[in-house]
């Protein structure tokens, strides 16, 4: 099937009456970091599952390395999982743990013992050959896990979000650790995480999957920058969305209000006047003045409510004349001098807005 | 705690402790008394120890104790591993029916299975015999071990077996390197339950078992009717002692699991 190192192809699987996974199509490359995201529930352990062969697909077809392989048991697939609770053997040694896929696969004695050897190694955890699992710290078992896996030099590793048990410092170590590894051994990894940031730090490529179905697939700042779904541009990062109508047109700009001024709309949208839509602004992309001078005209006129400070930008929360609310973000010195209930100008480059039709679902083919 | 709170806890365990502990205190010191009749103290002797090993009957009802419940341990252990690993395993309809099916037999009266079995034998024309009290005690013995396996079963993570299937483990490697390793406390404990019940179990054993073959129990009742002899509170000391060894040797070897981390 093509040169794609997995394949899924119009898969669904379904839980009595409700579709778990729906109609999803994927294609992963060799030697790719590709990371499934989404909210708790949106299905991703269940795709996982679904490429391990814990789970049957009621529609569809799976490939692996150009092997078609419903019909294919788990322990013959030559994929490995590192688990979301970890589940190493409690009655094995970490050596022993790690040792079990080589046994399985009867492979000799003394070459075990080597790459058993290498494995933790790799994961800096020779020294703990012999203790038992429960003897170790929760990053210290993760790291077991993977060792675990990759000494079994699968062609593709699944992980189900691996580091969710972990705290924030640990979990930041891990993901640079881990994108380390896999760069290194050049395996296919297949990640899943509910975390955008660990997503965007990570993959090569992400999937955003909502309610089963997968809303957008895309390089990390293709993701980001140009979310397809408000969905997407919602669940990734920060924004301020607007509802509106597309004025305008016909030789003249496009333009939607946000109380009662106008904001250019950048044209590369497929959106036409007369149309309701949403536009979504990033914080950190909107620029901030009290002194407008003479572009006055592109400013958009606010009052600021809030001013936070969350240690790299300062948070300012302002409201426009019929209330609705926007945030941006800037530099520390650049809010210095502002205070709560001053007037402020706004302004932002049409391009880094993003446009979605309200009615979206109609759209996503576009 | 309060420091009168804890005099009248230490008094009130104390007393539960005598309770339970007086009368078999009281009957092994007795084992070695000079005594026959057994409700003065006139001196030590082993008479009762050399009067029991030269006994055939109690020897021989001894060896039927030990014939039935080995068999039955054998039977209740296999049948209870398959049966739990069932009930956990494989959700069918009716399986919430069948798992009270077998809690029955735990709380259902002895005499009421002695009697059904002892019908059943009739109308099917079995002769009674030694290893007429098997299915009995194989029904009672069987209910503990699912219990006991089941609870055990119900703490096991089950992504252990697939993490087994996932690292290429096929079925039977995965039941018997991963499966029956963390499950064999349980079948332990379910074996030794299973022993102990047959070993003791008193109403089937009377009346399902065959003319001449008594089991120890049986033995023990028809002797007691003419009087306690010191015989048999020298072979209730024998007894209770080696329950008491084989119960700590179980014991210590859990907890040792327990603490190295689910290893037997
Ligand atoms: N074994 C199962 N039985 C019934 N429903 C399930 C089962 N596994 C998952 N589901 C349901 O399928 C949906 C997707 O679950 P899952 O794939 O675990 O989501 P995620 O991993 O993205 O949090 C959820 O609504 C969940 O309740
Ligand atoms: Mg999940």
């Amino acid at each position: 099937m093509s040169d794609n190192m997995v394949y899924l192809e119009e898969v669904s699987k379904k839980f009595g009456e409700n579709y778990a996974v729906h109609k999803i199509n994927l294609d992963i490359k060799e030697g790719e970091f590709l990371t499934l995201l989404g909210p708790s529930g949106c299905g991703k352990t269940t795709t996982l599952r679904m490429i391990a062969g814990f789970e049957k697909p009621d529609e569809g077809n799976i490939w692996i390395d150009g092997k078609q392989v419903e019909k294919i048991e788990p322990y013959n697939r030559e994929v490995n999982t590192v688990f979301q609770s970890y589940s190493l053997f409690p009655h094995m040694t970490v050596a022993e743990n790690v040792a079990f896929g080589l046994k399985m696969k009867k492979i000799p004695k003394s070459e075990i013992d080597e790459q058993v050897h290498r494995a933790l190694d790799l994961v800096q955890l020779r020294a703990f050959s012999d203790r038992k699992p429960k003897k170790l710290s929760g990053g210290q078992q993760q790291r077991v896990a993977i060792a675990r896996a990759i000494v079994n030099n699968p062609r593709v590793l699944l992980l189900d979000e691996p580091l969710g048990a972990l705290d924030l410092k640990l979990r930041k170590q891990m993901q640079l650790e881990l994108k380390q590894l896999q760069q290194e051994l050049g395996m296919t990894f297949i990640y899943v995480t509910h975390d955008q940031e660990e997503a965007l730090t990570m993959s090569d490529r992400i999937v955003v999957m909502n309610q089963g179905q997968i809303e957008q697939m895309g390089l990390p700042d293709e993701i980001y920058e140009r979310p397809k779904t408000k969905f997407v541009a919602d669940f990734i990062g920060e924004t301020n969305f607007f509802e509106g109508t597309v004025k305008g047109g016909e030789g003249s700009n496009l333009y939607m209000s946000i109380g009662e001024q106008k904001v250019s709309i950048h044209n590369h949208s497929n959106i036409e006047s007369g149309e309701d839509i949403y536009l979504s602004i990033r914080p950190e992309r909107i620029h901030i003045t009290q002194e407008p001078g003479n572009k006055s005209q592109d400013y958009l006129k606010v009052k600021i409510q809030d001013k936070i400070y969350i240690g790299s930008v300062t948070k300012i929360v302002a409201s426009f004349s019929d209330g609705q609310k926007i945030t941006a973000h800037s530099p520390y010195d650049k809010t210095l001098h502002l205070q709560e209930g001053d007037n402020l100008y706004i302004y932002w480059n049409p391009e880094n807005a993003v446009i979605f039709p309200v009615h979206e679902k109609e759209k996503i083919e576009a | 705690m309060r420091p009168r709170t804890r005099k009248i806890l230490l008094i009130y365990s104390v007393l539960v402790f005598m309770f339970f502990y007086i009368p078999l205190v009281v009957l092994m010191a007795f084992s070695f008394n000079d005594s026959k009749l057994g409700t003065v103290w006139t001196g030590f002797t082993f008479e009762w120890y050399v009067k029991l090993f030269n006994n055939s009957q109690i020897i021989e009802a001894t060896v039927n104790s030990l014939i039935v419940a080995v068999i039955t341990t054998i039977i209740s252990t296999v049948l209870g591993v398959l049966g739990a690993l069932v009930l956990h395993r494989y959700i069918f309809p009716g399986r919430k029916a069948i798992s009270f099916i077998f809690y029955i037999p735990v709380v259902i009266p002895e005499i009421v299975l002695a009697v059904a079995l002892l019908s059943l034998y009739g109308a099917m024309n079995i002769q009674l015999g030694l290893l007429t009290i098997v299915p009995g005690h194989v029904v009672f013995a069987t209910s503990f071990v699912i219990l006991v396996l089941l609870a055990r079963l119900a703490g096991m993570d089950n992504a252990l077996e697939e993490a087994a299937k996932d690292l290429g483990a096929n079925e039977w490697h995965t039941f018997w390197k991963v499966t029956f390793p963390l499950l064999f406390p349980g079948i332990l404990a379910g074996a030794l339950m299973a022993f102990t019940i047959s070993l003791d179990e008193f109403v089937v054993a009377f009346f399902t078992t065959g003319p001449g073959s008594n089991t120890l129990p049986v033995l023990v009742y028809s002797m007691v009717r003419r009087g306690v002899s010191p015989e048999i509170n020298a072979l209730s000391t024998i007894l209770i002692l080696l329950i008491i060894f084989f119960v700590s040797i179980v014991g210590w070897r859990m907890m040792r699991a327990d603490r190295k981390g689910g290893e037997v």
